[in-house]
């Protein structure tokens, strides 16, 4: 497999801390930029994300022109402390009111599209308990400064040694080594060079993600990979070393539930794309079984894994933004 | 000093437009564990910060202490200090990730003393934002080695080998807002530590119990008149020993501070101290062994010193009610150099030494308020008269 792609297009965010630098490119090239958050009950973490980011890359370097939180209807004190810190926060249900709601972290993505006013869009999970500025000039260094590049990646962590004296992380948590790098090497291997491709975290053109479609739920960072790389190839593509990300730890049940979504979403991919072909539709429910008073109880959990169009086929979003180039 | 005096009204409300800058600082600052002796990380960060915030000179002193120097308008005016220590009380081991919501950050230290270290840190952004200057350099240091057998050596290098005169200092602590210390009792903080032999034999017919006879040195200690005059005591602080349930304790150790405003009766308490540690040890036929950790000599600031006063009328001016309390830390090295200093409180909070350590956020603005007053009421001359 050639390694080409890893060599020329992974970063460490550490050759973009010149923020003046990223805020002149950003001015030269007429950019806006906008940083999403999309939140279900994070009201530990989100208020420090937003603080950092609005001290660090707003009001010291003007690099962001906005911090929009899109809330999925969190139960906690999320909203109301991210409305007191000042960031736009907007219910997703509440955005396009006239098409069918539905709840996901997608969902959110995709929406925020329609809210965003930037050119370039950050997306950034909420719940970083290490948060730092890093996690967002580092994802935009390469899109302001390299013109190949459309969409960065975020990976962190798990250090191995590459060449003499770097060390990179190998890639990402339980899922992505069980289920998506497996995947990759199945169909796609010049895609395992993506070393985290489930991070939450990243960033890219308006002109990229306007044009794909969003799974409503974990899949969306699957997909998005696997539509970047058909369109426009996998060369606008970067991938950067933001080093240590601490978050909440899942267990191993949502885990499952997690990588269900995904392993979904690959096999669609792979019959859209005319890899594989399905001899009959395939389930779209998730059933767990737990210990109940020495008996064994199946969870049932259906995940449809509905898929939002590219934003650009909606007609308020044309009305908003203009006809998709 | 009315002029400015006066000007401290919109202070609170000038500061709570940049929260961001100074929260942000808490949590870069207070996130890196800085367990004293091991503040390194901390203090290169403090330094950034200086430097991000266009600090004039940003360097650190012989003795790793991390300072910035905001120049002047007169530089035959001797310059005025705002000092915090960077140490805390929490090890690396210990989840330094803080918690931030609407009123409240949480994490370990913040209190004592992130939040002072952070307020520091922000002064230059804070002075840009007000339109402040000042005759005075400011000299804006982080101190390491400060608490338990740190001994204060950091804040005592820093005066000892600043090159000029001092016109007066400002130290910072967490809390509580409304302190305000101008006198130093005199301290001095020790350990005792009882260690008996595990090994068998004929030295013992029976086994001593190392925490009772702590607990037998504890009762002797409590014998001891204390006088009304000079003011003092002693504070039976920490005690730790033993190994498990059903086992002789073989090691234990207790921590104490005896504290007077007569540095003659700290040094008489501590002979005391030393003859009942040395009697028990005779007596139960164990090792005993007093160390002191740190110490520092009585000093104060008269209540109507113009310093004092002045900080006084500041904190009244912004609706801040005044506890006078003694300070046993940087204060006291300024104190013992005849520099004129105060120690002021920030915000309030609880849980102020545990790890769920919590302040709020809105008094701090206040607090930060009111380090400004103090330091444009020196910068006006107020101790120079």
């Amino acid at each position: 497999m050639n390694n080409d792609w890893l060599k020329d297009n992974t970063f460490h965010y550490s050759q973009f801390n010149n923020i003046d630098c990223l805020v002149d490119e950003k001015h030269k090239k007429k950019l806006s930029i906008s940083l999403c958050l999309p939140t279900l009950n994070e009201e530990k973490t989100i208020a420090k994300e937003i603080v950092i980011m609005k001290s660090e890359l707003m009001t010291r370097y003007p690099l962001l022109d906005e911090i929009v939180v899109i809330d999925s209807g969190s139960t906690d004190d999320t909203v109301r402390i991210a409305k007191s810190f000042d960031a736009k926060v907007h219910l997703a249900d509440d955005i396009l009111p006239n098409h069918e709601k539905y709840k996901g972290k997608g969902e959110n993505l995709w929406k925020a599209l329609y809210i965003c006013e930037g050119d370039i869009i950050i997306y950034l999970d909420a719940d970083i308990k290490n948060i730092h500025h890093r996690f967002a000039y580092g994802l935009l260094g390469p899109l302001l400064l390299d013109d190949r590049i459309k969409y960065t990646k975020a990976f962190y962590d798990r250090p191995i040694a590459i060449g003499k004296s770097k060390v990179r992380p190998t890639g990402g948590g339980r899922v992505t080594e069980l289920v998506i790098r497996p995947m990759f090497s199945l169909f796609f291997p010049e895609l395992t060079q993506i070393l985290q491709p489930l991070s939450g975290e990243y960033a890219g053109y308006r002109e990229i993600f306007e044009r794909i479609p969003f799974p409503i739920g974990y899949g969306v960072e699957t997909s998005m990979i696997l539509d970047i790389c058909e369109q426009w190839g996998m060369d606008v593509i970067a991938q950067v070393d933001l080093e240590k990300r601490v978050h909440r730890n899942q267990d191993t049940k949502a885990l499952g539930r997690m990588s269900f979504v995904v392993m979904k979403t690959f096999l669609n991919r792979l019959e859209k794309l005319g890899i594989v072909e399905f001899k009959k539709d395939i389930f779209d429910q998730i059933v767990q079984y737990q210990l109940v008073k020495n008996e064994l109880r199946p969870d049932v959990l259906k995940m449809a894994g509905v898929e939002r169009p590219p934003i650009c086929d909606l007609a308020e979003y044309r009305a908003k933004f203009g006809n998709c180039p | 000093m009315r002029s400015f005096i006066d000007q401290l009204d919109e202070c609170p409300a000038k500061l709570r437009a940049i929260k961001e800058t100074i929260i942000a600082n808490i949590v870069f600052l207070g996130q890196i564990p800085a367990p004293t002796f091991h503040e390194k990380q901390r203090a290169i960060k403090f330094l950034d910060r200086l430097v991000e915030s266009d600090v004039d000179e940003c360097t650190t002193d012989g003795y790793q202490n991390p300072i910035g120097i905001i120049r002047g308008r007169d530089n035959s005016q001797a310059p005025i200090v705002v000092v915090a220590h960077l140490d805390t009380a929490f090890g690396k081991d210990v989840d330094h990730n803080f918690v931030l919501t609407e009123k409240m950050i949480q994490g370990p230290g913040v209190l004592d003393n992130s939040v002072g270290v952070a307020a520091i840190a922000s002064l230059p952004v804070i002075f840009k934002h007000l339109g402040l200057r000042f005759d005075s350099d400011i000299i804006l240091a982080g101190v390491i080695q400060s608490l338990g057998k740190g001994n204060l050596r950091g804040i005592r290098h820093l005066v000892k080998t600043w090159p000029t005169p001092i016109r007066a200092a400002v130290c910072i602590e967490g809390g509580e807002l409304g302190r305000l210390s101008y006198y130093s009792d005199g301290m001095t903080r020790c350990e005792i530590k009882c260690t008996i032999s595990e090994r068998g034999g004929a030295e013992h017919r029976f086994r001593p119990n190392a925490i009772l006879v702590l607990h037998e040195v504890i009762n002797q200690m409590l014998e001891i008149r204390l006088p009304q005059k000079p003011r003092s005591r002693v504070i039976i602080g920490k005690i730790s020993g033993g190994h498990k349930h059903g086992t002789v304790a073989y090691e234990a150790t207790l921590g104490l501070e005896i504290q007077s405003d007569a540095d003659r009766m700290v040094k008489a308490l501590f002979n005391d101290i030393k003859d009942i540690v040395t009697g028990i040890g005779h007596e139960f036929g164990v090792k005993m062994d007093l160390k002191t950790i740190s110490n520092v000599s009585a000093a104060r600031l008269k209540f109507n010193h113009p310093l004092v006063k002045a900080s006084g009328e500041v904190m009244r001016h912004l609706g801040i009610p005044i506890i006078g309390d003694p300070s046993e830390s940087e204060l006291s090295i300024f104190l013992s150099k005849k520099i004129p200093a105060v120690t002021l409180g920030l915000t309030r909070g609880e849980n102020y030494q545990q790890p769920n350590s919590r302040m709020e956020i809105e008094p701090m603005f206040k607090g930060i308020a009111q380090v400004i007053g103090t330091i444009q009421a020196i910068d006006s001359g107020v101790c120079d008269e």
